[in-house]
């Protein structure tokens, strides 16, 4: 049974980065268990969280992602022992340095979700999508992709006109 | 702002001293090599050299402008050093830090060096001109906040009395305050335009003791993560890639920024995460040789409150 | 044909241009930097600094589109550029050493491919070169050749007057033809002398004598001892007005993307490394040999020129304090 699917203007792309061994199946019991959850969610499966370079959360608000999700094993559970604790301090840092640079936290939601989840998962995607669409695209790091640079600002009008004729 | 003159009268003696010693401990075999700093062609410019015989030790100097970080020639990078027996290698206690931050990460051995610390008065912050008189506005930025003006734990450090040193603005402090208090639009154009200006000579990564890895991240295609052309998304991955590799082991050389041909403030983002990891896990760099570093180890107990 | 204008004159003869909506092209404070870049006012115009990078870069920027590829169905769209639509500029303030730098890069990108990206901007470019009154000792113009007033490369030649404003010099049909368009704002030369030039100190290389040592000497010690500090960047090759070595790539995914160009250097530990994983220059004193061997060697037995023009720029920049004169003086003492 679908529940009325309601319309929005604007539907953002989030992109998750998860483990394979908790949240993974986690979202997998949500879907066997027919929950609801948003479709703007595109899963990306990791063997651990320990795997998931900072560079990967780049990448994907480059290629247009509004919002990102990483994922994993509560602590303790990690199947490798400790990668989730490796990645506990590396995102730490890294979101420090996204702050830094001028990056909206609230684009970026880390989470732990074991293989018992499902409703969490459900819940976690469902806030951070909910959250993203409020805030609106994600313009920064898309308008950096789309950004030619010819050579500094040598780039002027004309020859963008020059070049938009690509 | 008025600028007073930085008392740099100890380096004629510490280069004395640096001769010396050099030219003993290659003559009764201690080392087979010394990194140590030549002058060049141009009125007070200098450049790294590499001794391995005793006349060679008349050619080492010290000044204001022996900016370099040494520790560089000693990583596997640059494996055209010779690596036959202990090396000697002159170190302020910044290039000092970046040594013990290596020989954490089992790149180098203690014993293979032998370490000839420089008492120091502070360096110029661009050798662009090199024959600039050292003063409260030409000094390093690094050495505006530096602590650490004589290096512990050396073989050799000269004996000379440091003059006592004129009052320096923090600058990194205040500059990262300025950004802080800036609010995330305005951070985002501020790291743009900076990242922008970047055309990829890569200065910053082949200076750098840390990147010692024999193949970049970056210079690989397959998969690309970071855009090899100098436009502004790579350059801003890239400057974020390296941040995120340099946290919890940047030593504060700020070799990267005095290199950057394009002036981007590449040290800022170091001394951030630097700051930022010694509040959440309480490790910096330091003098002590530390078996991990603050993001190759962990707590039960780290925080986690920003993780649902 | 020799004119005269006043720095007032020529202040309003830029204005003038950007009014028209010419693109102008000069020495630009941008941030703490000095650069090339397109001025706005003639108040932008910086004319006591050498720009941190070169000139190169109005015809050879950092990085360029070649051209864009998309899937369609089951086809591949490609879409190329249109050179021609590149806009006329008009090139301000430019230094000896790096108008000299232009016709030399000529030789290369019309030799056996002729390159459109460069030979459009290039024809579509106006150059007003500007003679030198200060120099540092990184400069070396006067060793290779050239000299702080020389007009190779230049459309038009400014020479800096005694209670200023400047000597007009025109030196190919486009800088007679500016000369015609803008006669308004010239005068005739009234005599007033032109300010004291720039002295650098080094003394002529023996360029022959160079080379020959180079003939025969790939293999050498010296090379080490030379080089073995180099750390293997590209700051060198990418500030200097003469390195024009490219690398293209294709950026995007499997949907669409483009190809693109932009500046690499022999200094990199990638530019000869083999898909085999092998690296005919495995150290860094063969990167830097290639370096001096290209500029004064093959360059001069391919076409007759010689690959630097003295401008200093990697002498500045080098991390480690490399000296390109520094190292000649040592070539031609062996020679």
């Amino acid at each position: 049974m679908h529940s009325e699917k309601q319309k929005h203007d604007f539907e953002p792309k989030i992109i998750a980065f998860v483990c394979t061994w908790c949240t993974y199946a986690g979202a997998d019991l949500a879907g066997t268990s027919r929950m609801q959850y948003p479709a703007n969610v595109r899963v990306l499966k990791f063997p651990c969280t320990g795997r998931i370079d900072p560079v990967f959360i780049l990448k994907a608000f480059q290629q247009g992602a509004d919002g990102v999700l990483v994922s994993g094993c509560h602590p303790g559970d990690c199947h490798y022992i400790a990668g989730n604790f490796h990645a506990r301090r590396r995102f730490a840092a890294f979101r420090k340095l996204l702050e830094f640079i001028g990056v909206d936290l609230n684009r970026l939601q880390f989470s732990w979700v074991s293989a018992a989840e499902g409703g969490k998962w459900v819940e976690v995607v469902t806030d951070l999508t909910e959250r993203v669409r409020a805030m609106g695209e994600m313009v920064e790091f898309k308008d950096l992709a789309l950004e030619e640079q010819w050579s500094g600002s040598l780039n002027t009008p004309e020859l963008q006109e020059a070049y938009d004729a690509i | 702002m008025q600028s007073d003159t930085v008392d740099t009268s100890c380096h004629a003696a510490i280069a004395e001293a640096v001769r010396t010693e050099a030219r003993r401990i290659l003559s009764d075999g201690t080392v087979t090599a010394v990194i140590g700093y030549a002058a060049s062609r141009r009125k007070g410019s200098t450049q790294p050299i590499v001794i391995t015989s005793v006349d060679d030790a008349d050619k080492l100097i010290f000044s204001a402008a022996c900016v370099n970080n040494l520790a560089v020639y000693l990583t596997k990078a640059k494996k055209d050093v010779p690596r036959s027996g202990r090396i000697g290698v002159v170190v302020k206690s910044c290039d000092l830090k970046a040594l013990v931050g290596l020989m954490g990460e089992a790149q180098l051995k203690r014993e293979d060096l032998y370490l000839i610390g420089i008492p120091c008065t502070g360096v110029l912050g661009s050798v662009l001109q090199p024959a600039a008189l050292l003063t409260t506005a030409s000094i390093a930025s690094k050495c505006c906040e530096c602590t650490d003006r004589l290096p512990p734990g050396c073989d050799f450090v000269p004996s000379v009395q440091l003059p006592q040193q004129p009052r320096l603005e923090q600058r990194y402090t205040d500059e990262i305050a300025r950004l802080e208090a800036m609010s995330p639009a305005e951070r985002w154009e501020y790291w743009k335009e900076q990242f922008s200006k970047c055309i990829k000579c890569y200065a910053c990564r082949q200076v750098c003791p840390f990147c010692f890895c024999e193949q970049c991240l970056c210079d690989r295609n397959r998969p690309q993560m970071v855009e090899q052309t100098p436009r502004p998304a790579g350059n801003t991955a890239w400057h974020l890639v390296r941040a995120m590799h340099l946290a919890g082991r940047c030593a504060g050389c700020a070799e990267c920024e005095r290199v950057c041909p394009m002036d981007i403030p590449l040290n800022l983002l170091n001394r951030k995460m630097a700051r930022e990891l010694k509040e959440l896990f309480n490790s910096e760099a330091g003098f002590e040789v530390r078996d991990k570093g603050p993001l190759n180890s962990y707590q039960d107990d780290d925080d986690q409150s920003f993780i649902r | 044909m020799q004119k005269q204008i006043t720095e007032a004159n020529f202040r309003l003869l830029l204005d003038s241009l950007l009014f028209k909506g010419q693109r102008v092209v000069g020495p630009r404070r941008s941030g703490g930097t000095v650069l090339y870049e397109p001025l706005a006012s003639a108040s932008d115009l910086v004319t006591d600094e050498l720009p941190r990078r070169s000139v190169k870069e109005a015809f050879f920027p950092v990085c360029e589109d070649l051209l864009e590829y998309r899937k369609e169905g089951q086809q591949v769209a490609l879409s190329d550029v249109t050179a021609e639509r590149f806009p006329e500029t008009v090139l301000i303030g430019v230094r000896p050493c790096d108008a000299a730098a232009v016709p030399v890069l000529d030789a290369v990108f019309s030799w056996d491919y002729k390159d459109q990206f460069f030979l459009e901007r290039r024809a579509r470019t106006t150059i007003i070169g500007l003679a030198c009154t200060s120099s540092d000792d990184a400069c070396f113009c006067s060793a290779v050749g050239l000299s702080p007033a020389d007009p190779k490369g230049a459309d038009l030649m400014l020479t800096p007057l005694v209670g200023g404003g400047f000597l007009v010099e025109s030196q190919s049909e486009k800088g007679e033809a500016f000369l015609e368009t803008w006669r308004d704002r010239f005068a005739e030369p009234d005599g007033t002398q032109t300010q004291a030039l720039a002295t650098p100190a080094t003394q002529p290389f023996d360029l022959k004598r160079i080379k020959a040592w180079l003939d025969d000497h790939f293999e050498d010690a010296a090379w080490d001892s030379i080089a073995t500090r180099c750390v293997g960047c590209g700051a060198c090759a990418f500030v200097c007005p003469a390195c024009h070595c490219f690398d293209i790539v294709d950026e995007g995914s499997e949907k669409g993307g483009k190809r693109r160009k932009f500046w690499d250097a022999c200094g990199f530990w990638k530019f000869t490394h083999h898909a085999s994983g092998h690296n005919p220059r495995d150290l860094q004193p063969k990167r830097y040999r290639n370096r001096i061997m290209h500029k004064f060697k093959y360059y001069d037995d391919k076409f007759g020129q010689t690959l630097c023009t003295g401008c200093g720029r990697c002498i500045r920049v080098c991390p480690v304090g490399i000296d390109i004169a520094g190292v000649l003086e040592e070539i031609q003492e062996k020679g």
